[in-house]
């Protein structure tokens, strides 16, 4: 999967640091010698409204992903997944902070099935707010994203990425919680 | 140089204020914005590797910002100023002048355009108004290419003595990209003012023979951009002639690339002729009719209005928002792209190798989620006192987060900087004129006030103006980030500056009645806008002045809520309605029942009788906590009963209501600021018990 160009599309609430786990993914494509474009919402949205940020690694000159393009949606609300689910390519990777798919209508799972979808869910918020660290919710997702093979990267890749430019604590803090991640039950 | 390029991901703004840096910017100012904040932090962050780092500026507003980048350019340095495109309207007038008189330094405007509009109140193109003011302007369509303009529009500016215009939009802005940094250029030009009232003190005499010599100019810039290959990009057809080509400019150009390249139809390998230019104004004629003469028609692809459009020539060739083919309103996204390519290339019968495949659609579709102040936020205390002090009341507000009173219902007007204070000056000046007796009660942030509130405050207290005025003062820009106010006299790049006192400013406005509260006192702050009002109201009424001092919870959140108080909702209870009983009780027939019923269930039947509607009745207990006489009757339920008062009047992100409509707190968003404690009318909102 490395050499080929890749997009991905995160979703979630003002907050819930989808704007951190772009630039993680990013930094991630960074080490690998890909070149990267990322879109980030700011202003207005951030207070609490939906937050959607586009990633596109390789051969890319404009910002956005199109519908029907992105290899994998991240999202970290089940509303916003539901909301973004059109980006998804036929065969791409549903990463959701969820338990399960019950928060979709059988129709749209259907739908989902018909697409080839490969969906993984993860209790990420319930597994963050265990281990004491309710707004690490987004780090948990990311690394079941990692042990499911839902990135191009490995996940020693994402560990790496994950320790840039931070004080120790933190990065010690977001390394769990990618573990918790990678270890969660899906 | 030697030494390897440094390569950082950077986002659009910090690669225009890294741009910036490399050109040797002298002095930077800008007043922050959305999509257009980040690029004067950039230029102080980036600029301490030189060693005479820019001078740096928070301007109060965009024209003085674009004036102190101005005269500095009258002097030999080089200079830049950044806004939001609905702050260039602010900046018009001198922006206007300076393209007739010019600069002598390089100047650099950037106006930073939201199409879509995602945080503005327009997606107006700043573009349209280059062309207005004849000042040269420039498209980048990335970060990257928005670095590397910078350093070419300085060597233009100061070639044709022109200010130059960089137009980037959110997508480019609020873009992160991989960037080689190249090192800082050292420029240290000496301040030279040369005297030239001539010029610099134009009468308009003088002004005729210099619009005169602007547009010989602007004939000279056009000419020396044909011969660019930087500034047009062009990719010519394999073939001879193309059934269709495309002209593009901005974000919609490298799109329109990933989009073709998608479908099949790569324009590096010459699928179909395809120009973007880099300066859409004044646009270089020579390329464009290059691109003319290979293809029959021509789709052009810009971001908002049609301006490429308007300068090409055989315009009766062109599709695009004149014939249209592309929306006249709305972001390019690639859907919306994707849709006129697909259109264009089937009209101009193109054959696509690789159609755009079936999409992924459900029928669920969830609710448009509406932004929301964060927890805590002391805005939220504000709004509910004032519903609670003030009911029928009309709010005028203003630019900032604190517009996001609007899920509170406290929030009637938001127009553009300042007009909360003009707007409240003139409503209440015609409901007093017209005999009502509407409160009116005007609130605006710091910042704002000190961008362009004052003003407005002198001239309501001038002509007699009676209104009660809120300056919401959490001491720093929230909405865009957090940017230093006057009153801190922080200064953007570390300088001395001094602290304008609020107070003192309001003062020296001519308002004589001032009170400084702390919203999170929720009593206080209602006694207080009642007292403010009647202070204003009434034929002698004046101004009345609140400011409401509390830091930002998403700024400071340990200052904001130091005393953690957590909180929640005592059970359900059964819905309950609010019963009048007048008889025993005598009621006064004072009204207050039905100013504050939020879901207008209370009618008055005749004097000392009022109505209570049963079916519109939320039971929430307002009527029987103003009822003076006690005519009102609901008795506390000590649990929710499901009114979703709450909800309406606090709109807190932490409090949801359930299936049943039953409130819940969601531990997820709450800051335990314990402001909601006093806002259930059935004292269902309760402070946790300690270990529970």
């Amino acid at each position: 999967m490395n050499a080929r160009d890749w997009q991905a599309v995160v979703a979630g609430v003002g907050g819930q640091g989808v704007l951190f786990v772009t630039r993680v993914l990013a930094a991630a494509a960074r080490a690998q010698g890909r070149r990267v474009l990322i879109s980030e919402v700011h202003g207005m949205a951030q207070r609490g409204g939906a937050v959607v940020s586009h990633l596109k690694v390789g051969r890319f000159q404009g910002p956005l992903v199109a519908a029907g393009r992105a290899d994998l949606l991240l999202a970290l609300d089940p509303g916003e997944a539901v909301r973004n689910l059109s980006f998804l390519a036929p065969g791409a990777a549903l990463v959701v902070n969820a338990p399960d798919l019950g928060f979709l209508s059988p129709q749209a799972r259907r739908a989902l099935a018909r697409h080839k979808v490969r969906a993984i869910c993860a209790d990420a918020s319930g597994l963050a707010a265990g281990a004491g660290a309710a707004k690490g919710a987004n780090l948990v997702l990311l690394g079941a994203a990692a042990a499911a093979q839902a990135l191009p990267w490995g996940a020693e890749a994402l560990q790496r990425a994950l320790g840039q430019d931070l004080p120790p604590q933190h990065k010690r803090l977001n390394q769990e919680l990618f573990s918790l991640g990678r270890a969660a039950p899906r | 140089m030697a030494k390897q390029r440094r390569q950082e991901i950077l986002l659009g703004n910090q690669a225009l204020g890294r741009g910036l840096v490399e050109a040797g910017v002298q002095v930077m100012t800008a007043y922050p914005g959305t999509p257009s904040s980040e690029i004067l932090p950039a230029v102080a962050a980036f600029g301490r590797e030189r060693a005479h780092p820019p001078y740096c500026e928070w301007s109060v507003n965009e024209k003085v910002a674009v004036e102190v980048a101005l005269a500095a350019a009258y002097t030999g340095q080089r200079t830049a100023c950044a806004m939001k495109q609905v702050g260039l309207n602010v900046a018009l007038d001198p922006v206007m002048s300076a393209a007739y008189i010019g600069v002598i330094g390089g100047m650099i405007l950037i106006s930073a355009d939201d199409p879509g509009p995602h945080s503005s109140q327009t997606e107006q193109d700043s573009r349209l108004l280059a062309h207005f003011a004849k000042l040269p302007v420039l498209d980048p369509d990335s970060p990257a290419m928005a670095r590397d303009l910078v350093a070419p529009a300085y060597r233009l500016s100061e070639r044709f003595q022109i200010p130059v215009m960089i137009r980037p939009t959110l997508r480019v802005c609020h873009g992160r990209q991989v960037i080689g940094l190249r090192a800082p250029r050292e420029v240290q030009r000496p301040a030279v003012f040369v005297k030239d009232p001539f010029r610099w003190a134009a009468i308009p005499k003088m002004r005729l023979a210099l619009h005169q010599a602007l547009n010989a100019k602007m004939a000279r810039i056009a000419a020396w951009a044909s011969a660019s290959r930087s500034l047009n990009i062009w990719h010519a057809p394999a073939r001879a002639k193309a059934r269709l080509g495309i002209l593009a400019s901005g974000v919609a150009a490298a799109l329109a690339r990933d989009l073709l390249a998608e479908l099949g139809l790569p324009v590096e390998e010459g699928a179909i002729p395809f120009l973007q230019t880099a300066m859409p104004y004044p646009l270089p004629i020579e390329p464009v009719r290059e691109l003319l003469s290979s293809c029959g028609r021509v789709l052009v692809l810009e971001e908002t209005e049609p301006l490429l459009e308007l300068l090409s020539p055989q315009r009766d060739r062109l599709w695009g928002r004149g014939s249209g083919h592309v929306p006249s309103a709305g972001e390019l996204t690639p859907d919306v792209l994707g849709s006129v390519l697909e259109r264009a290339l089937r009209e101009a019968r193109v054959r696509v190798p690789r159609p755009r495949g079936r999409l992924l659609t459900v029928p669920d579709q969830p609710p448009l989620r509406r932004p929301n102040l964060c927890p805590g936020c002391s805005h939220r205390a504000m709004f509910f006192a004032l519903r609670r002090a003030l009911p029928g009341g009309v709010y005028p507000s203003d630019i900032g987060c604190y517009t996001l009173g609007l899920n509170q219902g406290a929030v009637d007007t938001c127009h553009d900087m300042g007009a909360a204070i003009t707007f409240a000056s003139s409503l209440s000046r015609v409901f007093k004129r017209d005999g009502q007796a509407t409160p009116v009660v005007a609130t605006i942030g710091d910042s704002t006030f000190y961008h362009s509130g004052a003003a407005g405050l002198v001239n309501a207290v001038y002509n007699g103006a009676a209104f009660v005025l809120v300056i919401l003062d959490n001491e720093t820009t929230s909405m865009t980030g957090m940017q230093p106010t006057p009153e801190s006299g922080l200064t953007a790049d570390g300088h001395p500056g001094r602290p304008v006192n609020l107070r003192a400013l309001v003062q020296g406005c001519g308002v004589e009645w001032i009170e400084e509260i702390d919203p999170y006192d929720l009593a206080l702050t209602r006694r207080t806008l009642k007292k403010a009002w009647r202070q204003a109201r009434g034929p002698e009424g004046a101004m009345a002045v609140i400011i409401a001092r509390h830091a930002c919870a998403a700024q400071r959140p340990a200052e904001a809520v130091p005393v953690k108080r957590p909180v929640q909702v005592a059970g359900a209870a059964p819905d309950v309605k609010a019963v009048f009983d007048g008889r025993q009780h005598a009621c006064t027939d004072c009204g207050r029942c039905l100013a504050i019923c939020p879901a207008g269930a209370l009618t008055r039947r005749r004097k000392g009788l009022i109505r209570v509607q049963a079916a519109k009745c939320t039971g929430c207990r307002l009527c029987a906590e103003v009822c003076p006489t006690h005519s009102m009757v609901l008795e506390p339920a000590g649990a929710c009963v499901g009114c979703g008062l709450c909800l309406s009047w606090f709109a807190c992100p932490a409090l949801k209501a359930d299936a049943q409509g039953r409130v819940q707190v969601d531990r997820a968003w709450c800051v335990d600021c314990g402001l909601c404690l006093e806002v259930c009318g059935h004292g269902a909102i309760v402070a946790q018990e300690a270990g529970s």
